[in-house]
């Protein structure tokens, strides 16, 4: 922190800036914004944050691409007028985000490991897949088998012009991102593109397995932050199923993932969208994901979140069209002293779109907690919207928490909207049906909670991938059960 | 279809004695039932002693139960011997059953019949332990062990069944699912090997036929948006397939219209045996008349006031419960 201080004190209101010649550090020649907002110019922590990811980059970096220049620029402006957000910020009320804060956050190496050192389970997959270390492609498989016209990699490497202009014109193109999602833009040392051409339906999934490969030891105070970002253009009429997952490293080691996709469905285009977070117990876990939905256009997202000590996920869908559909099925783990929080916001701006969302969390730890805010926004234009939202959870530990907000805002006057939330512990009644067939009560309990979950992965689309997750989340009840 | 039943037969009869009923043998219910009632008819009169004493001569009752035994040397086996039995509401300690007695042995059907509140749906909770009554006194012996000691599931796997009067609904968990768990749990008491979900669903495919029920139902969640009837029959085919000797139908007839009131009767019938009994507890004779008990008794404010043949439970009907008290 004292090393540092020196060099946040170039961003503090009056000061004036001296290092205009420093391509590095470019949100610096931002004078005009600084100069009209300079009353929210007062986190130095934030400006410490952004000026280490820039000067991590900086090392490595030798050419940048347009889009990446873009993405740094836009997210370089929109980081000074960002604080450190704390409980008096209604989106982090009940999110306490101090581990971060208060350890030594260090930027992960921008150079990328070598293949051969990537734990072999990251390939372990019957689907295409591509193994993003700390942020870089480092191996992919099966990728060569998509069709003719659908990139897959690294944004440098896109060769066809075309991509490269439509990803120029929608990367970072959300203005609605908090902190997170711009100190990802900062520090992603490259980004992840995934182009469908119009009317091309991909059929084998495209699995991401994420990794980090630097972690500190519980303790050290070091976190290690890596700021993977994935970007998804799927054009008219295209469809793709991704499947997103986050792997930990073991209870001792701490690190801190930043990760961001943007996914663009163009009309009539469809992402099934599977997203498992299965991070090491000691890790932040921050998590972007924005959709943009064109007309008649799907989105499906199932989540499984299940790791962490501090893991925040805002899924944002923006519709642009009528006629879209959404789903939304997220399932949250607490098993140890950890907070699992989803901040989902619907923007519905045209008419005839449907959306379910199904949120399920289980607390079994008394420290544990989850958040869970859903914003359904039905606005003016949205007639004849139907949209349908239930939260349920489930507490098995005294004092564990959950603190849920499911919350429609609707102007639009003809529209069907429903919403619900419960909480509760395992039904005395359903116990004792169990015991009267001759089901010990722990087996009982067992089938219960599991089952609990079950709704949510019965969703994910593939039997392979669904079998996996429900041992997963089976492996880490059952010591609590 | 018959296959598969004679092989679930031959390796499930040991252990319930429901499942060796045929399930054609519907026909033939009330010639099986009929013969026991006259061999039964000494250990019937016990009950009628019983009748116009009150529960202050309590003690007295006991002594013919043993000693009418003797001296017939009845061969059929007591299955459940129910001596003053009282208990309360847990939570409020309110007191509901008041010193109930009742023996049943191999082979026969009982009816416990009584108006609302007279305690008869506790009895039945109470015998498979719910936890929200507490037993205050009395004894409860099941084939010859103290059933009282015996936690909920380890009455179940004794033998001891009770179809719920409203089932619950356990959603996430599917009907084959459960059944699969509840099998597993009867093989492990015996020390069988656990069966795998194919080798279950042979076990449950011909049963389905015995409620009339759709495999389809199977895939649904236990009790999940379940009609009245689909309820009932969903509990008797848990009866079919796990067995019992002795089986409680807590107002089996409850919600029922009479085509499925046939069907779950029919039922119930088609898995009765020499081997096992039926406790069945209702407020209508309705029920009677397709499963015809050998004794019916007559509950209020917790005790049984009167035991006697079928006959009582017509002018039940007839006259209602002025007639009886």
């Amino acid at each position: 922190m004292a090393t540092s201080s020196t060099t946040f004190s170039h961003f503090l209101p009056h000061s004036i800036s001296l290092s205009l010649s420093k391509p590095k550090l470019h949100f610096k020649t931002i004078q005009p914004i600084r100069a009209t907002i300079s009353s929210n110019l007062s986190d130095p922590l934030v400006l410490q944050i952004a000026e280490t990811f820039e000067d991590s980059l900086s090392l490595s970096s030798s050419t940048t691409t347009p889009s990446l220049q873009k993405l740094r620029d836009t997210s370089s402006q929109s980081i000074l007028s960002l604080s450190w957000p704390t409980v008096k910020d209604e989106p982090f009320r009940f999110t306490d985000t101090s581990f971060i804060k208060t350890c030594e956050i260090k930027p992960v190496s921008s150079i990328p490991i070598p293949s051969s050192s990537i734990p072999s389970e990251l390939n372990d997959t019957q689907f295409a897949n591509l193994v993003i270390v700390d942020g870089h492609v480092v191996s992919s498989y099966k990728i060569s088998e998509f069709p003719k016209g659908v990139f897959v990699g690294s944004v440098n490497d896109i060769d066809s012009e075309v991509i490269k202009k439509r990803v120029f014109e929608f990367v970072s193109d959300f203005q609605d991102g908090d902190l997170f999602w711009s100190l990802n833009g900062i520090g992603a040392p490259d980004f992840t593109v995934v182009y469908v051409p119009s009317d091309c339906k991909v059929e084998m999934p495209l699995h991401f397995t994420f990794f980090s490969s630097e972690s500190g030891d519980i303790g050290s105070k070091v976190l290690p932050v890596s700021n993977p970002r994935v970007l998804v253009l799927v054009e008219k009429g295209g469809e793709i199923e991704i499947i997103e997952e986050y792997f930990g490293a073991d209870e001792n080691q701490c690190y801190w993932v930043n990760s961001a996709m943007e996914v663009l469905i163009g009309e009539g285009g469809k992402v099934t969208h599977s997203y498992i977070q299965r991070q090491g117990p000691n890790s932040a876990h921050t998590k972007w994901t924005f959709v943009r939905q064109e007309a008649a256009s799907t989105y499906k997202v199932v989540e499984i979140s299940t790791g962490g000590t501090l893991s925040r996920h805002n899924l944002h869908v923006q519709q642009v069209g009528p006629d879209t559909v959404t789903e939304f099925s997220t399932f949250h783990l607490c098993v140890n002293d950890q907070t699992q929080d989803l901040h989902s916001r619907l923007v519905l701006d045209h008419p005839g779109g449907t959306s379910q969302q199904l949120h399920k969390c289980i607390v079994a730890h008394s420290s544990g907690k989850v958040v869970f805010d859903g914003n359904v926004k039905v606005n003016r234009y949205a007639q004849k919207t139907d949209a349908g939202q239930l939260t349920r959870s489930l507490l098995l530990e005294p004092r564990a928490s959950v603190n849920l907000k499911p919350n429609l805002q609707i102007i639009a006057d003809d529209v069907k909207c429903s919403h619900g939330a419960a909480i509760s512990d395992l039904e005395a009644d359903q116990l004792f049906y169990f015991r009267a067939r001759g089901i010990d009560s722990k087996t009982a309990r067992k089938a219960l909670v599991l089952s609990f979950g079950a709704e949510v992965m019965n969703q994910l689309p593939h039997k392979s991938l669904r079998l996996k997750i429900e041992d997963h989340v089976k492996n880490l009840l059952t010591p609590v059960l | 279809m018959a296959t598969s039943l004679q092989f679930q037969i031959t390796s499930t009869a040991r252990f319930s004695s429901f499942k060796t009923a045929p399930s054609n043998s519907t026909s033939n219910s009330r010639s099986i039932t009929i013969p026991s009632i006259g061999r039964l008819t000494s250990s019937c009169c016990i009950n009628y002693h019983r009748q116009p004493l009150t529960a202050k001569a309590s003690l007295s009752v006991e002594l013919p139960t043993t000693s009418a035994k003797d001296i017939d040397g009845d061969s059929s086996k007591i299955l459940l011997e129910v001596k003053d039995l009282t208990a309360v509401i847990a939570e409020t300690k309110q007191q509901i059953l008041k010193g109930v007695n009742l023996v049943m042995r191999e082979g026969e059907v009982h009816a416990v019949m009584g108006k609302n509140g007279s305690g008869k749906s506790t009895f039945s909770k109470v015998l498979v332990g719910h936890p929200d009554y507490e037993v205050t006194g009395g004894t409860v012996i099941f084939k010859g062990e103290n059933l009282l000691d015996m936690s909920p599931e380890e009455r179940s796997l004794a033998g001891l069944f009770m179809s719920f009067q409203s089932p619950v609904e356990i959603p996430g968990v599917s009907n084959i699912d459960f059944l699969h768990m509840a099998y597993n749990a009867r093989q492990q008491k015996l020390g069988r090997p656990e069966l795998d979900p194919l080798q279950i669903y042979q076990i449950i495919s011909p049963k389905l036929e015995l409620v009339k029920m759709d495999s389809s139902f199977l895939n649904r969640n236990v009790n999940e948006g379940f009609s009245g009837g689909e309820r009932k029959r969903n509990e008797i085919l848990q009866l079919a397939v796990l067995g019992a000797e002795v089986a409680i139908l807590d107002e089996i007839d409850s919600g029922l219209d009479v085509d499925a009131l046939q069907d779950v009767a029919q039922a119930v019938n088609g898995l009765l045996t020499a081997q096992n009994s039926v406790l069945m507890v209702t407020h209508y004779q309705r029920l009677l008349d397709y499963i015809k008990p050998k004794y019916v008794h007559i509950m209020e404010d917790g005790r049984i006031i009167k035991t006697g043949d079928v006959s009582i439970a017509k002018l039940l009907d007839k006259e209602g419960y002025k007639a009886i008290a």
